[in-house]
C-alpha cells in the first residue's frame, strides 16, 4: 500500500504504481514550492544586496546591522522572550495539565474557562493587556490600592517590559500548550500509573520516574511548536512595547516600513530564520539522542 | 486526480462567488454607483474626520460632478507601497491622494506621482506661500495644499495646578516643570515623542529650530545645544516618551500618564470631545534659546500617475482648496485652513485649541524636501537613542551620525 | 521509555503518606492554584468587556474602576449602527471559512499520503512541513504582496484566502499527519479487498475515520485564519479584515471603539472553542503531538 514498499528500480512504473499518492500531495508540495519557498529565496536574496552599489552578493546590510545598537537589543530581546516564555509556558501548562487529569467537582467549567484565551486573537489579547499594563492602567491601580506609591512603568523598556510581553504571551497560548500535553497524558496508560501505585510510588516518584519521560514526545512538539512562535514574535511587542522592546521580527518589519529599506529587513528577517532553524534542529537531535538514550 | 479536479473547481466556484460579494464597494461608498464615473481617493483620517469629510464636505461635489467618491482609509507609512504595488501591477485605480506631507519624497523619488507644476495656476491665490512650496521638487510642483497642521502642546490642567505649575514658556521652565513633577510623583510626567519614529523626528526638528540650529546638518551648534538640552532633560521625562508616537501620544494625556506633551491638534478631538477630558489644555508651546519652532506639518493633494480621471481628481482638489470646504473643515473639525480668506467660528469649546494652532502656526517651520530623508530620519533616531539610553557624548555621537549621513547625501545627490 | 516504570521499584519500598510531599502540596494548593489561574485566565476579558461598556471617565484616569458602575453602550451603539463593522466582519468571515475550507482539501489527502511513507521518510517530510512554518511571516509577505497584485487580488477575499493557506496548509497537513497515522491500515485493506477502489476507500473509509481530528485541525486553520493580521495588513487597503479594523481604531487612540471591535472580534472564537472543546480535551488533539 501507498509508498510503504521500497522502489524498484524502474522509475516509470514506480511513477506509475504512486500516481494516486503524488496527485494528492501535488496540490500541497505546488503551493509551498510557489508561496512559501520562492518568496522566503526573493527576499534572502534581497538581504545580500548592497543598496549602495547594487552589488550582489555583498554583506553590506549585515555588517550595517551588526554595528546598531537597536538590532543587538532586538536580538537579546527575542532571544530572552524566548528563553522564559518557554520555561514558564511549559512549567505552568504541565502543571495546569496534570491538575486537570484528576477528577473534580466542576471539572467541566474549569476546563472551559482555562480554554478562554485561545478563544482571543492574539492582537486582542495584546490591546487588553496594554489597557493592563500601561502607566494608569489596571495593574498599577491594583497595586495603587495595595498601598504602592509610585506607578511601575511596566512597558517602558528593559527586564520589566520583557517580563510583561512574556506574561501577554503566556496568558494566550499556555492554553495551547496545556491540551497537547493533556493529550500526552491521557495517552499514558491508566496501568503504568497503577502498576506504580501498587509499588508504593510517591507522587514526586510517578511524575518523574513515568509522566515526565513517557510525556516526552508531546513535550518536544509542543516545545518546538512554541518556540518558533516565540522567536517570531511580532504583533504583542508592537502593541505593548513598540519600539521600546525591539524583536527581530520588528525590527525587520520597521527596517521596511519606516525605512523602506528592504535589504536591512530582508537580513533580519534572515537573522531570525537562522536562529529559529539552529534552535529547532539543534533541539531535535538532543532530543533524538535523549531518546536514544531511554529506549 | 479527479479528486484534485474537483476540488480545484470547487474552489474557482467559490472564489467567484466570493468576487462577487466583493463587488460590494468600500463602506463609505453610497449603495449604487449607478453608472456614474468613481472617484478614487486615498488618505488617512481619524475616525471623527471622516464622518465629517463622508456627510458633509465630499457630497457637494459629487452632486456637482454627478460623480461617486470612493473614499479610503491608507497610512501615510503605506501610502508608497500601496500606489507603487498598484503600479507595478498595471492597475492604479487611485485618483487622489491626501498626504502627510514629511511622507512625500518617496513617493516621487519612485516616480509615482504625476508633475502637477502646469496646474500650479489652480491654486488659490489666497493659499498661504509656505503651504505651496512643500509640494515642490526639483522645480517641479507634485503636490497641492490643502491642509497645514502644526503640534499643540498639551497639558493637563488639574494636574499641574496641583503641583503649583503653569505651562512652560521656554526651555529653562520646560526642565523644570519636568523635573518637578518626577520629584514629586517619582515618576516622569512630561513626555517628548522619542519612539525612534519619524514623529520622534518632528520634535527634534522644532528642538533644534528652536536653538538655532539647521536639524540637517545634524552636528551644528544648535543641535548640539538641542540634544545637550534633550539628554540632561532625559531622566525627568516620561518612561512612555520611548513609546510616544501621534497616536499614543494622545492615550498618554488622556489616561493622565503624561501631564504635558506635544501632539497634532487631531488630539483635541480623540482626547477632549471623545475622551471627555474637558481639563486637559492646550497652548502653542515653548520658546528655545533662540526661537520657537514648530515644524509645519499637514497634507497635501496629489495625483498618482496613471490615474484614471486625472480631469476629475483635478477638480476634486480645486473642490479640497475651495473657500466653502475649507472654512467647513475649520468649523468642523478646527483644521486650521490653507487660505486666508478662509475663517470660521468654531464651537466654544474648541477655541482655546484653535487658538493654540493659530500661535503654533505663526511659529511654524516648513521642513526641507531632501531626497536623502530616510537616511536622515533614521540617523537622527539612532543618534537620540544614543545619546538619551545610553548616554553617549552629544559632540562624538552627532558627529559620528553626521559623517554617516554625509556619505548618504554624497549617494543621494549622485545622478 | 518503557521500560523506566519498573526499575527504581525496590528503593522506594519505604515510602509512606507523610513523605509524599508532592502529593501532599498538591492536594492542598490544587484550589488555590486553580482559583489564581482561572482569575488571570478570565479577568482580561473581562476587562475587555469591561472597556467596552465603560464611560470615559472610568478609564481615562490615573485611578481606574475595576467595577462596572454605569455601564454605557454608546460605543457599542456606534459600532453597531456603523456600516464600518459589517464589511470588514464579513469579509473576515468569508476569508476564514474559504481558507478551511481549501486547506482541507488540499492538506487532508497530502496527509494521508505523507502518513504512509516509510518512517524516514515520512520524518523527512514532517520536518519539510515545519521547517516552512519557521520563515517569519515579512519574509514572505513583501514578495508574494507584490505578486498578488499583479495578478488582481489585492482587496480580494480569494487573495487573502491564498495568503493564510502559506502558513495553515502545512500546519493542517502537519496536524492530520498524526490523525492518519492512527487509522489502522488494515481498514482501508479490509475496503480495497471488498472492491473499493483507492479513492473510494480513502473517501468511506479513511477520512471519516479521520473527521475527528480534521475537524479539530480545521478548527485551528479557522481561528488562524480569523486572527490573521500581517497578510492581511499586507493585501488589504480598500476592505479590511476585522483584526486590522481593530487595530486601526486601537492605532488611532479610540480605545472604547477598539474595545468594541476586540469583543466582536472574540466573540465567534471564543463559541467556536468552547463548541468543539470535547475534541480538544478528548485527545484528538494528539494526533498533532505524536510527533
Amino acid at each position: 500500500m501507498a509508498i510503504t514498499a521500497p522502489a524498484p528500480a524502474a522509475g516509470r512504473s514506480w511513477l506509475k504504481r504512486h500516481a494516486f499518492d503524488l496527485a494528492l500531495v501535488a496540490p500541497l508540495v505546488l503551493y509551498i514550492v510557489g508561496f512559501t519557498l520562492v518568496p522566503v529565496l526573493t527576499s534572502i536574496g534581497y538581504s545580500f544586496v548592497d543598496p549602495a552599489t547594487g552589488a550582489f552578493p555583498s554583506l553590506a546590510n549585515y555588517a550595517a546591522m551588526f554595528r546598531q545598537s537597536d538590532f543587538h537589543e532586538a536580538l537579546r530581546n527575542t532571544l530572552l522572550i524566548t528563553a522564559i516564555g518557554l520555561t514558564l509556558e511549559m512549567g505552568a501548562a504541565l502543571i495546569l495539565a496534570l491538575m486537570l487529569t484528576k477528577e473534580f467537582r466542576g471539572q467541566g467549567v474549569v476546563r472551559s474557562l482555562l480554554l478562554l484565551p485561545m478563544g482571543v486573537p492574539t492582537l486582542v489579547s495584546a490591546v487588553v493587556m496594554s489597557y493592563i499594563f500601561s502607566l494608569s492602567g489596571y495593574a498599577n491601580e491594583l497595586l495603587f490600592r495595595l498601598g504602592a506609591t509610585a506607578p511601575v512603568v511596566w512597558t517602558g523598556g528593559g527586564l520589566t517590559t520583557l517580563l510583561t510581553v512574556v506574561f501577554a504571551d503566556m496568558w494566550k497560548v499556555t492554553p495551547m500548550v496545556m491540551l497537547m500535553l493533556l493529550a500526552g497524558l491521557n495517552a499514558i496508560p491508566e496501568e503504568v500509573y497503577e502498576a506504580s501505585d501498587l509499588d508504593g510510588a510517591t507522587a514526586w516518584q510517578r511524575f518523574t520516574l513515568i509522566t515526565l519521560p513517557m510525556l516526552r514526545p508531546a513535550i518536544t512538539m509542543a516545545l518546538v511548536l512554541r518556540a518558533i512562535d516565540a522567536f517570531r514574535i511580532f504583533d504583542l511587542t508592537l502593541v505593548l512595547g513598540g519600539k521600546t522592546t525591539p524583536v527581530i521580527a520588528t525590527y525587520a518589519y520597521y527596517e521596511w516600513s519606516a525605512y523602506n529599506n528592504p535589504y536591512t529587513s530582508g537580513a533580519g528577517a534572515t537573522v531570525l530564520l537562522v536562529m529559529i532553524l539552529v534552535f529547532v534542529l539543534g533541539y531535535l537531535r538532543i532530543a533524538e539522542r535523549g531518546q536514544e538514550d531511554v529506549g | 486526480m479527479r479528486r484534485c479536479l474537483r476540488s480545484l473547481l470547487c474552489l474557482a466556484v467559490l472564489a467567484g462567488c466570493a468576487r462577487a460579494g466583493e463587488q460590494s464597494p468600500d463602506q463609505a461608498m453610497p449603495g449604487d454607483a449607478g453608472g456614474k464615473t468613481v472617484l478614487t481617493f486615498y488618505t488617512a483620517l481619524g475616525q471623527a474626520e471622516w464622518k465629517v469629510l463622508r456627510e458633509e464636505v465630499i457630497p457637494p461635489f459629487e452632486q456637482a460632478q454627478n460623480c461617486v467618491v470612493r473614499s479610503i482609509n491608507v497610512e501615510s507609512g503605506e501610502m508608497g507601497r500601496k500606489l507603487h504595488a498598484l503600479k507595478q501591477g498595471g492597475a492604479m485605480d487611485v485618483d487622489v491622494i491626501g498626504q502627510d506631507n514629511m511622507a512625500l519624497w518617496l513617493l516621487v523619488q519612485q516616480d509615482l506621482m504625476e508633475d502637477l507644476s502646469a496646474y500650479e495656476h489652480t491654486i488659490p491665490p489666497e493659499t498661504i506661500d509656505a503651504l505651496v512650496n512643500v509640494g515642490r521638487f526639483n522645480g517641479k510642483l507634485y503636490f497641492m495644499p490643502y491642509r497645514p497642521n502644526v503640534e499643540i502642546t498639551y497639558y493637563n490642567e488639574t494636574y499641574l495646578n496641583k503641583h503649583g505649575l503653569k505651562p512652560p514658556e521656554d526651555w529653562d521652565q520646560l526642565f523644570d516643570t519636568a523635573r518637578t513633577l518626577h520629584q514629586r510623583e517619582g515618576v516622569g510626567r512630561v513626555a517628548v515623542k522619542a519612539d525612534g519614529t519619524a514623529g520622534a523626528t518632528v520634535h527634534y526638528f522644532d528642538f533644534v529650530n528652536a536653538a538655532g540650529g539647521d536639524p540637517l546638518t545634524l552636528n551644528d551648534t544648535g543641535c548640539k545645544r538641542a540634544f545637550s538640552f534633550l539628554k540632561e532633560l532625559w531622566p525627568y521625562l516620561s518612561p512612555e516618551s520611548r513609546r510616544a508616537d501621534f497616536n499614543t501620544m494622545n492615550q498618554f494625556l488622556a489616561m493622565e500618564s503624561v501631564y504635558l506633551g506635544q501632539n497634532w491638534p487631531f488630539g483635541i478631538e480623540v482626547i477632549v470631545n471623545q475622551g471627555e477630558k474637558k481639563d486637559i489644555k492646550a497652548y502653542h508651546g515653548w520658546r528655545g534659546p533662540v526661537r520657537e519652532a514648530h515644524t509645519l506639518g499637514g497634507e497635501v493633494l496629489g495625483i498618482p500617475k496613471g490615474a484614471p480621471h486625472k480631469d476629475l481628481a483635478l477638480k476634486f482638489v480645486s473642490h479640497m482648496q475651495s473657500k466653502a470646504t475649507q472654512t467647513m473643515l475649520v468649523q468642523r473639525l478646527a483644521w486650521p485652513p490653507m487660505r486666508e480668506d478662509a475663517y470660521a467660528e468654531v464651537p466654544a469649546w474648541q477655541k482655546p485649541y484653535f487658538k493654540a494652532v493659530k500661535e503654533a502656526l505663526a511659529h511654524a517651520i516648513a521642513r526641507p524636501n531632501v531626497p536623502y530623508w530616510e537616511d536622515f530620519d533614521k540617523a537622527i533616531n539612532l543618534a537620540a537613542r544614543e545619546i538619551f539610553l545610553d548616554r553617549a557624548d552629544v559632540t562624538a555621537t552627532l558627529d559620528k551620525y553626521a559623517a554617516q549621513l554625509e556619505a548618504a547625501k554624497q549617494r543621494k545627490s549622485a545622478p | 521509555m518503557s521500560a523506566t516504570p519498573q526499575a527504581p521499584a525496590g528503593s522506594r519500598a519505604p515510602a509512606t503518606r507523610d513523605s509524599d510531599w508532592l502529593a501532599t502540596a498538591s492536594r492542598i494548593l490544587f484550589w488555590p492554584v486553580m482559583v489564581l489561574t482561572l482569575l488571570l485566565v478570565t479577568i482580561p476579558t473581562y476587562i475587555l468587556v469591561k472597556v467596552s461598556i465603560s464611560r470615559p471617565a472610568e478609564l481615562l484616569t490615573q485611578h481606574p474602576t475595576f467595577w462596572i458602575w454605569q455601564p454605557t453602550f454608546k460605543h457599542w451603539e456606534g459600532v453597531l449602527g456603523s456600516p464600518e463593522l459589517w464589511a470588514p466582519l464579513w469579509k473576515s468571515l468569508a476569508v476564514a471559512t474559504l481558507t478551511t475550507v481549501v486547506a482541507v482539501a488540499i492538506a487532508a489527502p497530502a496527509a494521508y499520503v505523507i502518513a504512509r511513507m516509510p518512517k524516514s521518510l515520512r520524518y523527512t517530510t514532517i520536518l519539510g512541513l515545519l521547517v516552512t512554518r519557521m520563515f517569519p511571516d515579512v519574509l514572505i509577505a513583501l514578495p508574494v504582496a507584490v505578486t498578488f497584485i499583479k495578478m488582481g487580488l489585492l482587496d480580494t477575499v480569494p487573495g487573502l484566502v491564498l495568503a493564510h493557506l502559506i502558513a495553515n496548509l502545512p500546519f493542517l497537513a502537519w496536524i492530520l499527519v498524526g490523525t492518519f497515522e492512527m487509522i489502522p491500515q488494515a481498514l482501508e485493506e479490509a475496503a480495497t479487498v471488498d472492491g473499493c477502489s483507492r479513492f473510494e476507500a480513502l473517501m468511506r473509509v479513511v477520512f471519516p475515520a479521520a473527521l475527528p481530528g480534521i475537524m479539530v485541525g480545521a478548527m485551528f486553520v479557522w481561528l488562524n485564519s480569523w486572527n490573521e493580521f500581517t497578510y492581511a495588513m499586507y493585501l488589504s487597503t480598500a476592505t479590511k479584515t476585522l483584526p486590522l479594523q481593530t487595530y486601526f481604531y486601537q492605532a488611532k487612540g479610540s480605545w472604547f471603539d477598539s474595545a468594541a471591535y476586540a469583543t466582536v472580534l472574540t466573540i465567534p472564537v471564543v463559541i467556536i472553542t468552547f463548541a468543539l472543546q470535547r475534541y480538544l480535551v478528548s485527545g484528538s488533539l494528539s494526533g498533532a503531538v505524536k510527533g
